[in-house]
């Protein structure tokens, strides 16, 4: 996203003080991210849109598996004495496209648009549209697939150098297989295309702590209460107070040794920018700085929420220089 | 009381809903690992009644709170849920009946016209090979590919392409001849054919019509020997259903190609995603066509050595095709 937007900004120069812009429109301003997902029930989900790396090693994965079931399947004709030597890979080509193109489609079916593969990357096919997952649409990714990855790749382990149009042929469509996604923004398969769906990470809910809530441990019966004033409260945004949840969800009874010492540190020199900030003349004991820092974010947490539920939210520090700016 | 006061307001929203969200985690863990089917009857409306509500937590968690971890934790249960209870809800076997009974004749009556097409393309194909080939046999080398005729073209003698008409070969029979059958020039045709047909219908008609003038010309060779009856048998056998095959196939990818030629209303990508509900129910259809085929060759034309029977099989299996596409699917009012 990031150097597109730099393109448009090199083709958007101005001419005889008039803006002239090549693209059509600025996709930076207009287009939304494309890890929303927009249920039925309305209210957009992110979910993020998984790269070709990882689908990637997901394809590797099942193909693995259902070569190496066509493998046993072909011994087991083989002691059966169905196989000769000479039709020995025609068959095993058979049973590897008899079971892969099933396994596939049952297998998305089954389990809601994940294969082995697929699960063990924990990556999951949804439906373009935020509806559910169709038949339809599971059936005619999975039968693209077949003509995008498993038609080219045969034709390129084949390759000859006696036919050298066909090797050209073959690897220019590995190459438009491979080039579709890297286009997309939801990097969509040509089979994703038609059938309207993407892949995408599954998230985890994992709920950790209300640091807001009083902490037994650091709200000690005699520990010094931090009274922060309104007009104190107004110099930061959203931005950094979830940066400091982020320090302050740092594992620091979990550290060691010199780590232990420099995440003191980091936390001495933020108290003391956001001293000197708020103009809090009080000095904060080492013993407190915790204390003082919990303290400090949920008097800032709820300053803002307060802010927000009266319609102004505040991003960052910024905030100020933005109404300005307005007015 | 004291912690009571102490809490703000995103808290106090959160410890009022976390049991019903721990809930709805559990439930989605169970239909996860065991699927909705086998959840009881409350669990399952728990399930969907627990996701609507999270969706709401979510919806003004995102307007009063400004706890990221609270947000990035509503979001993936809300998605995890979500992903639960919109889940395709259809039942295997039916899925297959409803193709073989409604939905695969419905979709060769709708684009009756695109595989219709693709005939014509396969007939005019033949036509002008057979009569190139009529004009002058050397045309045979040129289209045919010196894999594909097993040696038989204008030099071989009447009594050599006989025997390969008449012949039970033993070692060109059975599951060796079906698997080689299926990965044969025919098979590689057909999904080029369907596979093209996106790129402006072009390649797909030009695939095809290649492919008719390839058999027009071996029917030629044949009848310049007076051996057309016999070799209409030995094509007939698997011929009709596998040319067949190719004709629905071209007729699925002149269907994706005419999506992006002529979109109509809708953008591109929206006129090929619509005509791939069809386009792909006709490609099932070949493919299926396909190894019927690929099983007659590999059997049934070693059995079968009569030229009347070998007739009457091709075309009657054909005709059972014809009907199945005619009659299947048309319900009773």
């Amino acid at each position: 996203m990031g150097d597109r937007r730099f393109l448009v900004g090199m083709v958007h120069f101005r001419w005889k003080g008039a803006s002239v812009r090549l693209f059509r429109r600025n996709p930076s301003q207009e287009m939304p991210s494309p890890d929303l997902v927009l249920p039925p029930e309305g209210v957009p989900i992110r979910l993020k849109v998984a790269g070709v790396g990882v689908r990637m090693a997901a394809q590797l994965t099942d193909i693995l598996i259902t070569f190496i079931a066509a493998i046993c399947l072909l011994i087991v004709l083989g002691f059966l004495r169905l196989t000769s030597p000479d039709t020995l890979f025609a068959i095993g080509a058979l049973l590897f496209f008899l079971l892969r193109v099933p396994y596939y489609i049952l297998a998305e079916l089954l389990w809601n648009g994940q294969t082995l593969g697929k699960r063990l990357m924990k990556i999951k096919v949804v439906a373009h549209d935020g509806g559910s997952l169709t038949t339809h649409a599971v059936v005619l990714r999975n039968l693209m697939k077949e003509a995008e990855i498993f038609l080219p790749g045969t034709l390129v382990l084949m390759l000859d150098s006696a036919s050298p149009v066909s090797s050209f042929m073959a690897l220019a469509w590995v190459a438009m297989a491979l080039a579709i996604p890297l286009l997309s923004r939801w990097r969509q398969r040509l089979g994703d295309l038609l059938a309207g769906t993407h892949v995408i990470h599954l998230p985890q809910p994992i709920l950790m702590p209300d640091l807001a809530r009083a902490d037994p441990v650091l709200h000690r019966a005699d520990a010094p209460g931090f009274i922060f004033l309104a007009h104190q409260l107004d110099h930061y945004g959203a931005f950094e107070l979830q940066t400091l949840e982020g320090l302050l969800r740092a594992p620091s009874t979990a550290m060691t040794g010199a780590n232990y010492v420099n995440h003191r540190a980091t936390v001495g020199a933020i108290i003391e920018k956001i001293r000197r900030k708020i103009h809090y003349a009080d000095p904060v004991p080492v013993a407190d700085q915790d204390a003082f820092l919990r303290a400090f974010y949920s008097a800032q947490r709820a300053h803002l929420e307060q802010r927000q539920l009266f319609g102004e939210r505040r991003a960052d520090k910024h905030h100020a220089r933005h109404v300005d700016a307005a007015d | 009381m004291l912690q009571q006061r102490v809490m703000i307001r995103s808290a106090r929203f959160r410890s009022e809903r976390e049991e019903d969200w721990r809930r709805l985690e559990a439930l989605v863990a169970r239909a996860e690992t065991q699927g909705l089917q086998n959840m009881a009857f409350t669990e399952a409306r728990d399930l969907a009644a627990a996701y609507r509500r999270v969706t709401t937590s979510l919806a003004i968690a995102r307007e009063i709170s400004l706890d990221r971890a609270l947000l990035d934790y509503l979001e993936a249960l809300t998605a995890r849920a979500y992903l639960c209870v919109h889940a395709p809800q259809e039942r295997l076997g039916g899925l297959i009946h409803r193709f073989f009974v409604r939905s695969a004749p419905q979709a060769m009556r709708r684009s009756w016209k695109f595989v219709a097409l693709g005939f014509l393309c396969m007939g005019l194909g033949a036509l002008a090979g057979f009569l190139l080939f009529i004009e002058s046999p050397a045309w045979y080398y040129v289209f045919m590919p010196p894999s594909l005729g097993d040696g038989r073209g204008p030099d071989a003698s009447t009594a050599e392409l006989r025997s390969y008409i008449y012949d039970a070969m033993p070692d060109r029979s059975g599951l060796g001849a079906f698997a080689t059958f299926l990965f044969s020039h025919n098979t590689r045709i057909a999904i080029f054919v369907f596979g093209l047909g996106v790129f402006a219908c072009a390649p797909a008609i030009l695939l095809t019509f290649y492919n008719g003038i390839v058999v027009g010309a071996f029917v030629g060779l044949h009848v310049d020997r007076g051996l057309g009856w016999d070799i209409a048998g030995w094509l007939s056998v698997h011929g009709v259903t596998e040319l067949s095959a190719i004709c629905i196939a071209c007729g699925g990818g002149l269907q994706l190609g005419a999506a992006v030629l002529f979109p109509g209303d809708h953008s591109r990508r929206e006129a090929l995603r619509l005509a791939g509900r069809d386009a792909v129910k006709l490609a099932l259809v070949a493919a299926l066509m396909l190894v019927v085929a690929a099983l007659l060759e590999g059997f049934a034309r070693q059995l079968v050595q009569d030229r009347t029977m070998r007739l009457a099989l091709g075309w009657g299996i054909g005709a059972s095709w014809l009907a199945w596409f005619i009659f299947g699917g048309r319900g009773r009012v």
